[in-house]
């Protein structure tokens, strides 16, 4: 009995080089068979395929492009479109062969491809590092007067791949609603492994997905892919392999650049962690937003500050006024200011745009301002994926971030819910207007902060040309006062004090005149004890001398004379 | 690299018969094309046969990948070509029709 190896018999994949192709198929596509990528015209299949090439090419790989349909200048045009088009058009390992039907041609019965399987075997030297794509092969299938004498070609073609180990692109153009061309209905079962393009155009611009529709002997991800085609090509910007996260929840603490600010938190936000301060137009959230970039710019740390619709020079400008200063990082290089516009491409593309970014310039803090513009992009129904997978990025790779999120006059919570950015960040601040008394005084609410203690209490939110600043709480029954009404309260809470102090004093005052006093009659007492005193002891002397003299005087054996004793009698020493 | 047919060389043979060895497809085209010359009375000419199996390197020449293929150079230079094994006899005999004129 034959026995078998799992691991051997298992499918080999080839690595597209297509960070998300690669991703989504578990490695790439079949290795030494060939994979059907179908779809219609303009979605991508021939980039896609040349794409493929270039990486190989890159990897010092051999390619075989035969083109069906368009002329080998336009295919060499297609490319050039694209970053790689160099590496791939100038490599001796580049193959390129006009296979087109001639326009003219006639057909007298069946054919077959046995022809073309041995033209390209002849320029294969090594199977295993070449890749081979059959660009447009229905051009030439349509020839054949049977449905079934066509797929039966492209059945054939996949069982030279397997016996001669060819790893192989076959492009077909869908046919409207279907996904094989109209004569080779079915073929999208055939081979092992099938990739479905599509591009449909959405709100006036073209929306690109790629599916997988089969793949034999391996898991797959069975979704419609967000796909966009920019200078460097195809990609599949949610799923590029993620970063396995090494970062460990980091305790460190990051400044927000507002001191009080940071009491509140806790000591500011986590590192690595997202804060997303949302409000109503001209709340503050940008200058609070610069004030972060501002503080990991003074602590050395690259920062990455995307704007949506704002140029950098009158942003920069307007932050100066209020005490913010980007320019001095930006021109040290520590800063990256970059400036996008929410219309100008699909919600897919930004993110990409952004994923780029983060790649290129590493930043350590990220600034967003403000996240919802996605939702102003076309195809902003994938905001809220972009915002997921944007928050998943950041995190994994350990950016801190500050995202700010414009709300709607009326719901001044609404829209930073509607993104999902505030049920996906660490931390969440409102901003809004306190309007009392005719003012109107901005004010700060601390809605959540992950692994913090936080004031739950709404502060006003001081702006001036020093930047941002937080005033102390006013209470007011079970309000928080602020403005003019604060400052009035402080008037009264200081001269209420200074009252309280004077009295304070003034009691201290008569205390201590009033020990004053006793002191002088304790010292007025003292005397008169020491007075009494002295008196007493004098007293005590003479009595003393006198009861001597009459004891002397009694007795028979004294010197003195008896007519002494009577006379002395009662005298006094 | 990118190859198109030189169709001026060819301005002898007539014909030229793109096949891949003995494939069935292949066998059928020569018998087919063998006994049509003989039906329009152009037996003299001698298909010039082209294995790509053999001469793979003629087929990216003549870009003709699909076989059996039957190429007719005309005299001017003009190049057209016939897919299949040549059995349905109508296009065949349309293709050929213009030999006698040759």
């Amino acid at each position: 009995m034959l026995k078998v190896d799992p691991e051997q018999t298992k499918l080999q994949k080839r690595k597209t080089g297509i960070a998300g192709l690669d991703s989504v198929t578990g490695g790439g596509l079949p290795a030494g068979q060939a994979t059907l990528l179908l779809g219609q015209a303009a979605a991508g299949k021939t980039v896609l395929s040349l794409q493929i090439l270039a990486n190989a090419i890159e990897r010092g790989e051999a390619a075989v492009f035969v083109t069906f349909e368009e002329s080998p200048a336009q295919v060499e045009r297609d490319a050039c479109s694209f970053s790689w088009a160099g590496q791939l058009l100038s490599s001796d390992r580049w193959q390129l062969f006009d296979a087109r039907p001639r326009s003219d041609a006639q057909v007298a019965g069946e054919f077959d491809i046995e022809g073309l399987l041995s033209v390209v075997g002849a320029t294969v030297e090594d199977a295993s590092e070449t890749w081979i794509v059959f660009d447009g092969i229905d051009q030439l299938l349509q020839y054949q007067p049977s449905q079934r004498a066509a797929v039966e070609q492209v059945r054939r073609i996949s069982d030279h791949c397997e016996a001669q180990g060819w790893t192989l692109l076959l492009t077909g153009k869908a046919n409207g609603s279907r996904m094989a061309p109209a004569h080779l209905d079915g073929i999208e079962f055939l081979l092992s492994a099938t990739l479905i393009l599509s591009a449909e155009m959405c709100n006036h611009q073209l929306k690109r997905s790629l599916r997988i529709a089969k793949f034999r002997g391996s898991g797959h991800v069975t979704d419609e892919l967000p796909m966009i085609m920019d200078d460097d090509g195809i990609e599949l910007p949610f799923h590029e392999a993620l970063v396995d996260s090494d970062t460990t929840a980091s305790t460190e603490r990051v400044s927000t650049g507002i001191p009080k600010l940071d009491k509140l938190l806790d000591g500011g936000i986590y590192r690595g962690s997202s804060l997303l301060i949302s409000g109503r137009p001209g709340t503050a959230k940008s200058t609070l937003a610069a004030h972060f970039a501002e503080a990991a710019c003074q602590r050395g740390e690259r920062t990455l500050y995307v704007s949506f619709d704002e140029l950098a020079d009158p942003y920069v400008r307007n932050l100066a006024s209020v005490g913010v200063d980007l320019r001095s990082p930006i021109t040290s290089g520590l800063l990256r200011f970059v400036s996008l516009s929410a219309h100008s491409t699909q919600v897919t593309e930004h993110f990409f745009a952004l994923r780029r970014l983060l790649d290129r310039f590493e930043p350590q803090c990220l600034v967003i301002d403000p996240v919802s513009a996605l939702l102003k992009a076309t195809a902003s129904e994938e905001a809220c994926m972009v915002t997921e997978h944007l928050m998943d990025l950041v995190r994994r790779r350990g950016i801190t971030t500050v995202l700010t999120s414009l709300t709607g006059l009326q719901d001044p919570e609404g829209e930073a819910t509607r993104g999902q950015v505030s049920t996906i960040a660490d931390s969440w601040m409102v901003l809004d207007y306190n309007v009392r008394a005719g003012e109107r005084n901005r004010s700060l609410s601390i809605i959540k902060s992950r692994g913090s203690a936080h004031s739950n209490q709404q502060r006003e939110l001081l702006l001036s040309d020093a930047g941002v600043d937080l005033a102390d709480v006013y209470e007011l029954g079970t309000d928080v006062v602020m403005g003019t009404a604060r400052v009035a309260l402080a008037n009264e809470e200081a001269l209420k004090e200074r009252r309280r102090k004077l009295e304070r004093q003034q009691h201290r005052l008569e205390l201590e005149r009033r020990m004053e006093l006793a002191e002088q009659e304790r010292r007025r007492l003292e005397a008169e004890l020491k007075l009494e005193a002295q008196e007493s002891a004098d007293a005590e002397l003479m009595a003393q001398v006198y009861r001597r003299e009459i004891i002397e005087r009694r007795d028979p054996d004294s010197e003195i004379h008896p007519a002494q004793r009577g006379a002395g009698e009662g005298e006094l020493p | 690299m990118s190859l198109r047919p030189e169709s001026t060389e060819f301005a002898m043979p007539l014909l030229l018969l793109f096949v891949t060895g003995t494939a069935p497809r292949s066998q059928r085209a020569r018998v087919n094309l063998f006994r049509t010359l003989e039906q329009v009375g152009r037996a003299d000419i001698q298909p010039h046969e082209i294995d790509l199996l053999e001469e793979p390197k003629e087929g990216i020449k003549h870009s003709v990948f699909a076989t059996p293929a039957l190429m007719k150079v005309g005299q001017s230079g003009d190049v057209s070509v016939l897919y299949g094994d040549l059995s349905e006899a109508e296009p065949l005999h349309r293709f050929l029709s213009d030999l006698n004129d040759e």
